[in-house]
């Protein structure tokens, strides 16, 4: 498969009026196309400045972003997902899930309006199509907030824990079909998340970052078999990958404190 | 809502319960109509009897006497009119211009750090100061009347408004500035919609302080309006004259208040 993503070398400092935090240090990794990647770290390393690195609204200190053989990101080409939904309580579901379509005024219009009516249709969303968002439970906004995003075709997802205000049932369950979503539209996404077993049963790759300043600690590539992330937690290699992950992680955060 | 229509297989229990509400609606409605009979029916007997002097405190017939022969002179709907003009004008102008100037001061972070220190005290300043220097700018009349009301609501409109641009969701920010909206479409898809709540409350505050602002201006410089009857009926001791044209003040008030009530609740559906 072809590389959509590479990080070379990159640095990213924070500016703060008393203080420069130094958040990424030459962090280096590459995302093939429809490969899912999670990227798991001790809490405020900088996975979010990951994120924002590659969605374009942060720039490298130094190094490159490399996105789809540009270093001029395109945020088209980027379709970024929050750990809050973010729905706009005075728009229905369709004017919420059309919102990136009326900001970017595609050329294919007609078309991005009929994978809209589709996506709805496909993930059980349609017989709420003109409810406003407070009618619909956790899972389902974040259903609507992930077809929003992939309305727009982008070719790379960013998901920024988005799951992490769910209670667990739904957040399994959700887990299931987002995944099945991504895997059947053959998208390449990225997921940063504090759950190391949710990172496990989701990704096909995982990349461990060390406490701030962050550097790319380890790259573990996953073989577990399954169709869906629940089932891929029965495998009987699972808890070896999370021991070993987790190993790792508080390493990280005890060389932190001492 | 709907629901009303689903009325039929409820429990007892439900029934109970929605009777319940039934009969604490009621009883809040006949104390307020009661509360407002009582204060009038008092004050008609107090005055009637001569316990009160009606010289100084008027009375309800007295009050709705004073109506009937404006309302048979046709000065009272001149008057009203004059101070409903006034106000209306200075609330549109008012509101319509501080938003403006909120808006101007959200999109340049700079502008806005520098007129905040001015802003603040304009704010604090009591308009009525500035009464002579309005008579001498713009002269006295109508205009000056309409600018003391437009001051009166300004600052407080820009303010508020100002107040809820800042405070929209940083993430829904964030969310559309990944999908690759400007500013405008940022200030037009989010700030303004999200502050909607926010400009209904300011309108119903300036519904009151244009008010003020008319019925102010028209103290200080005015030939007719409901403030210019108040003044003149309190320099002739003619009481009846100030009780009636605050009554219908108080009516002018209600109306635009329901008006944007109910603007209110077209909004929410």
């Amino acid at each position: 498969m072809k590389e959509i993503l590479k990080f070379d070398n990159v640095k990213y400092f924070y500016q703060t009026k008393d203080d420069e935090i130094f958040a990424l240090d030459n962090v280096n990794f590459n995302v093939k196309e429809q490969e899912f990647v999670s990227i798991v770290g001790p809490s405020g390393c900088g996975k979010t400045t990951i994120l924002s690195l590659i969605a374009g609204l942060l720039k490298p200190s130094s190094g490159e972003v490399i996105l789809d053989g540009s270093n001029k990101i395109d945020t088209k080409k980027i379709g970024y997902m929050f750990q809050r939904d973010m729905l706009f309580d005075w728009r229905s579901v369709w004017k919420n899930i059309t919102l990136g379509l009326e900001l970017q005024k595609p050329k294919n219009l007609d078309e991005k309006l009929k994978l809209a009516d589709e996506l709805l249709k496909k993930y059980s969303l349609y017989n709420f199509k003109n409810k406003k968002p407070r009618s619909l439970s956790g899972g389902m906004r974040q259903r609507v907030a992930l077809i929003r995003t992939l309305v727009l075709e982008p070719k790379l997802l960013l998901l920024d824990e988005p799951f992490s205000a769910l209670d667990f049932q739904t957040r399994l369950n959700l887990c299931d079909d987002v995944y099945e979503i991504i895997k059947s539209e053959k998208k390449t996404a990225i997921l940063v998340t504090h759950d190391i077993s949710e990172a496990i049963s989701m990704s096909d790759k995982i990349i461990v970052l060390s406490s701030r300043p962050a550097c790319v600690k380890d790259e573990i590539i996953l073989n577990l078999s399954g169709d869906t992330p629940l089932k891929k937690r029965e495998d009987s290699s699972f808890s070896g990958y999370f021991e070993k992950i987790w190993r790792e992680l508080t390493n990280e955060e005890k060389s932190e404190n001492g | 809502m709907k629901k009303k229509a689903k009325t039929v297989n409820f429990s007892l229990s439900h029934k109970k319960y929605v009777k319940k509400l039934r009969q604490d609606k009621f009883i809040v409605i006949f104390f307020r109509i009661f509360v407002l009979v009582a204060f009038l029916g008092l004050w008609e007997l107090l005055t009637y009897t001569n316990v009160m002097d009606p010289f100084f405190v008027s009375s309800p017939s007295r009050i709705i006497a004073q109506l009937g022969d404006m309302i048979a002179s046709g000065t009272l709907f001149h008057h009203t009119w004059v101070t409903l003009y006034e106000t209306l004008i200075g609330f549109l102008i008012a509101t319509v211009l501080g938003y403006l100037i909120a808006v101007l001061l959200w999109w340049n972070e700079k502008v806005r750090k520098i007129f905040e220190p001015y802003i603040v005290v304009l704010n604090s300043l009591p308009k009525i100061a500035l009464g002579p220097i309005i008579i001498l700018w713009v002269g006295s009349g109508t205009n000056a009347i309409i600018l003391m009301c437009v001051l009166i609501c300004i600052v407080i409109t820009t303010m508020s408004m100002l107040s809820a641009f800042i405070n929209a969701d940083e993430g829904k920010i964030l969310l559309l500035k990944s999908m690759n909206a400007n500013k405008f479409q940022i200030l037009w898809k989010l700030i303004l919609p999200s502050s909607m709540k926010d400009f209904i409350s300011v309108l119903k505050i300036n519904v009151g302080m244009s008010f003020v602002g008319s019925i102010m201006g028209e103290y200080l410089t005015s030939k007719a309006g409901l403030g210019y009857l108040i003044v003149y009926g309190g320099q002739i001791f003619k009481i009846d004259l100030v009780m009636s044209a605050t009554f219908v003040l108080c009516i002018l008030a209600f109306v635009m208040y329901s008006l944007v009530s109910l603007l209110e609740r077209i909004y929410k559906k």
